[in-house]
């Protein structure tokens, strides 16, 4: 489970928020989508959760453990994939996944069959031996996701999982969430494609400005719009700079307006 | 690509293009040593232009002051009494002798490992023009450097007080020998490119030509400690004369700097002879413009095209047992330096400054001490002593070491100066945090330890700077016959010099790390780095003051014994070793375990 309590990230002294006071409870056994627009402040947060940005007020536990008091154990029961897949590229494929695997200090008799099971699922198989620079952006992808699932922790948080993952990687990814999910663990992904989200997402969350909102399931969206439009209509209505909920104090303004939201946010 | 080379050349989209290429282009020096990928970091604001500007003051004044040298080098051959065609000729050699061995790494860098080039060639400029952009950018690159060897043959014309002309002829001369010979170089570099696969694996290339320009700056280092001695100068100046004087060696400087040929005339005829030099020379330079203009239309862009795309070797496929071997567990220590190791190897730049440079600096050692000692045994001999009866005559004194010796205070001191000098390659460890770059924010998402990360961090460049001059000190104490004790002494006080040295600097890497570079050369090359290399000798002086002050204590002032003198220092290193690692392993790991971009 994750519980965000009241956070908050500020750059230059205070003048820009990235996040503003942002509550929110992700419970075990779900998938929850985090949608938003460009520089809405989805990687700030997701960001904040993996302990590599400390929020500048708020506090963020991931299992009953604070990421800010004690990161170390927070970060072994958590697995991050960030908006770039280009890191380590001078590691060949096997040395990168060995490396992942002895910073989470996975077993021996675990690893092995693991990293055997993931290059062929994702098709990598032929080309652990190769150095990361060398692959494409898909590929790179790919070895990011197999590295995070490797240690298989409880929660997984994926910004943007899906970019450059062909068809195949997409949706065996999809099953490896959902499968996580129904295994009474948490999966946190944000995305930009609403069709994902709307088809593996047991809640959705809609953050702008640094500010949620709107959280809850697809249906209590359509819901709450009284309409049966696509889920990007909905999503372009909510974030759009006229946007009644914009311009307020995020999922408690939301609340005051209409019980979907803020009942969610908790 | 055969119909785009064929457009027609625009004189306006070349101008737009060069200044393109000259303003903003992003060249991929995987040395780090070449020309080109110096942009800055991303600083913005006051900070940024005046980084930018220091930047350009501190390359102006490095080049005044070797101009100025050379200048002074130039003075000195006229007063040897070695003529301006002399001179000019030394030039001319140095200048082909640099371009054959450095030329080719930098024209590919500038011509090749471009991110932009794919970008230029979706643009509706015709691919002449984007080519001749790009040749005129390099060769107007390469012309600039070049000129830091003309000052030699104008110190020349300045110490025979030459006459005005004289001076313009040399440097006409000069410039269009420069100009040929870069020409020569991309003629021979555009086929190299299409046909070989040697660049096509930009690594191994990189590392390739990265080894041989340390190569050549350690033989130019050798190379100078002789000839700096007796008529070296003059020999060498000669030399040069000689070889542009006839036979095979002046036919293969006729081929790669036709101008050469025309060099007697121009700057030791007479008005005419000058004039007519110069024409020839012109109309040389001109003839290797137009094989390069065909060359280049050919195949300049099928060798881009080659090139896009292109990596390392490929690897095998890894199942099985093998795959189960290649990944079984290891400690995070071992885990950190295994990767940290694969990155200073694997990275051109990297290799070059971290691996390749501590490597050789045992055998510039081991140069100047062969140097050193041959021209000690020559002077011996001219004196009626042979080199066995100087050996034991300097091993019957260090037979006398002991630890009641002030001459073994004085040893150790030795070694504290040894250790200071040291501290100009303490930047590896300074550089350990920040080689990581972005890779660094990636690992702030593991539940990383850090001080373990550190401690990796400390391992490779001490044993890459530390081990191989461990070897050689221990050498020397065995065969100049230092006693056991005294010289486990000395080896310790080393040790403790350059373990200090190097906590003492990764820890203040790892509190101020440089990590939002974009490719590896801008973290080695500039202001930021040179500042950091000197920055070495204030971290050095700082750790080796205190132990300084005790064996000084013995040697200037009188004040301690001997014993209490190397006793003291010994302590001091140790009590500086356990505060450093503590500092390192805690308040360091813990900086970097909440460092934010």
């Amino acid at each position: 489970m994750i519980r965000i309590d009241h956070v908050s990230k500020s750059y230059d002294g205070g003048a820009s928020k990235a996040v503003s006071d942002l509550t929110l409870e992700i419970r075990s056994g779900e998938i929850f989508g985090l949608l938003g627009p460009n520089g809405a402040g989805k990687s700030t947060l997701l960001n904040m959760l993996a302990g590599v940005l400390a929020p500048t007020s708020g506090t963020i536990e991931l299992d009953g453990v604070s990421v800010v008091d004690d990161p170390l154990a927070a970060k072994r029961n958590l697995c991050f994939v960030g908006d770039s897949p280009d890191h380590l590229l001078r590691l060949k494929g096997h040395e990168f996944l060995r490396f992942i695997a002895d910073v989470y200090e996975v077993p021996d008799d675990v690893r092995g069959p693991r990293i055997a099971e993931l290059a062929r699922e994702y098709g990598m198989e032929g080309e652990l031996d190769n150095q990361i620079q060398s692959y494409s952006h898909g590929m790179r992808q790919k070895m990011m996701i197999m590295g995070a699932l490797l240690p298989d922790p409880a929660i997984w948080i994926l910004d943007e999982p899906m970019t450059g993952l062909d068809p195949k990687a997409s949706w065996l990814l999809k099953q490896s969430m959902r499968r996580h999910a129904d295994a009474g663990k948490t999966v946190l992904f944000s995305t930009h494609v609403l069709d994902v989200a709307e088809k593996v997402v047991d809640r959705v969350g809609v953050i702008a400005h640094g500010e949620l909102l709107f959280v809850g399931t697809v249906d209590e969206m359509r819901e709450h719009f009284r309409s049966n439009g696509s889920l990007e209509e909905m999503f372009l209505e909510l974030t759009s700079e006229d946007s009644p909920f914009a311009s307020g104090s995020g999922a408690e303004q939301a609340d005051e307006r209409d019980g979907a939201a803020a009942p969610g946010a908790r | 690509m055969a119909r785009a080379a064929s457009q027609a050349f625009s004189w306006r989209q070349f101008r737009v293009m060069l200044r393109v290429i000259r303003k903003g282009e992003q060249r991929l020096d995987e040395t780090g040593m070449g020309l080109g990928g110096e942009t800055g970091e991303k600083r913005s604001g006051f900070w940024g232009s005046l980084g930018a500007g220091a930047r350009k003051v501190a390359m102006g004044f490095l080049f005044a002051l070797l101009a100025t040298v050379f200048f002074m080098m130039g003075v000195m051959f006229g007063e040897a009494g070695v003529t301006p065609y002399l001179a000019f000729s030394l030039c001319v050699i140095s200048l082909v002798g640099f371009t054959v061995l450095t030329g080719l790494y930098q024209a590919v860098n500038i011509l090749y490992f471009v991110r932009d080039l794919g970008y230029y060639l979706t643009l509706p400029v015709s691919a002449t023009t984007i080519m001749w952009a790009k040749l005129a950018h390099f060769l107007g690159m390469s012309l600039l450097g070049d000129l830091i060897l003309l000052p030699i043959g104008l110190g020349c014309l300045f110490a025979v007080g030459a006459a005005p002309g004289v001076w313009v002829a040399m440097t006409l001369a000069f410039a269009l020998a420069a100009l040929a010979v870069n020409l020569a170089l991309v003629i021979v570099c555009v086929p190299l490119m299409r046909f070989s696969r040697l660049a096509h694996d930009k690594d191994l290339f990189s590392r390739v030509f990265g080894g041989l320009v340390v190569v050549l700056a350690l033989a130019v280092g050798v190379g100078s400690q002789f000839v700096l001695q007796g008529d070296g100068m003059a020999s060498l100046a000669t030399g040069a004369g000689e070889v542009l004087s006839g036979g095979v060696p002046a036919i293969v400087m006729g081929v790669l700097c036709p101008p050469s040929l025309f060099a007697r005339a121009v700057v030791g005829g007479d008005l005419l002879g000058t004039l007519g030099g110069l024409l020839a020379m012109a109309a040389s330079v001109v003839v290797y413009s137009l094989i390069l203009s065909l060359v280049a239309r050919r195949w300049y862009f099928e060798g881009v095209q080659a090139l896009q795309g292109a990596g390392g070797r490929r690897g095998r496929r890894v199942e099985g047992s093998e795959l189960s071997r290649a990944t079984r567990a290891r400690g995070v220590f071992a885990a950190n330096l295994s990767r940290d190791w694969k990155m200073l190897v694997r990275v051109p730049v990297f290799f070059n400054q971290f691996v390749l440079s501590s490597l050789l600096m045992p055998l510039y050692f081991i140069a100047i001490f062969a140097v050193s000692g041959v021209m000690g045994v020559s002077q011996a001999s001219e004196a009626g002593v042979d080199p066995a009866t100087l050996l034991e005559m300097v091993r019957s004194l260090t037979a006398q070491l002991g630890f009641e010796s002030p001459m073994l205070v004085w040893c150790a001191v030795g070694v504290l100066v040894f250790g200071l000098f040291l501290g100009f390659s303490s930047y590896s460890f300074t550089m350990g945090v920040s080689r990581d770059g972005e890779d660094f924010f990636f690992m702030r998402g593991l539940p990383m330890n850090w001080s373990a990360y550190l401690a990796a961090k400390f391992v490779s460049p001490f044993a890459l700077s530390t081990a191989p001059m461990l070897v050689l000190i221990v050498v020397a104490l065995v065969v100049l016959g230092v006693p056991f004790a005294p010289g486990v002494y000395l080896v310790a006080v080393y040790l403790g010099a350059t373990a200090t040295l190097g906590l003492l600097s990764l820890g203040l890497g790892a509190r101020f790390p440089r990590l939002t570079w974009d490719n590896e050369a801008q973290l080695v090359k500039g202001g930021g780095a040179t500042l950091m290399v000197f920055a070495g000798l204030v971290v050095g002086a700082a750790v080796m003051a205190l132990p300084a002050l005790a064996l000084l204590g013995c040697t200037v002032w009188g004040v301690l014994e001997a014993p209490a003198a190397l006793a003291s220092a010994l302590t001091i290193f140790v009590a500086e070793g356990a505060v450093l690692v503590w500092w390192v392993l805690g308040p360091c790991a813990r900086s970097l375990s909440r460092r934010e971009r």
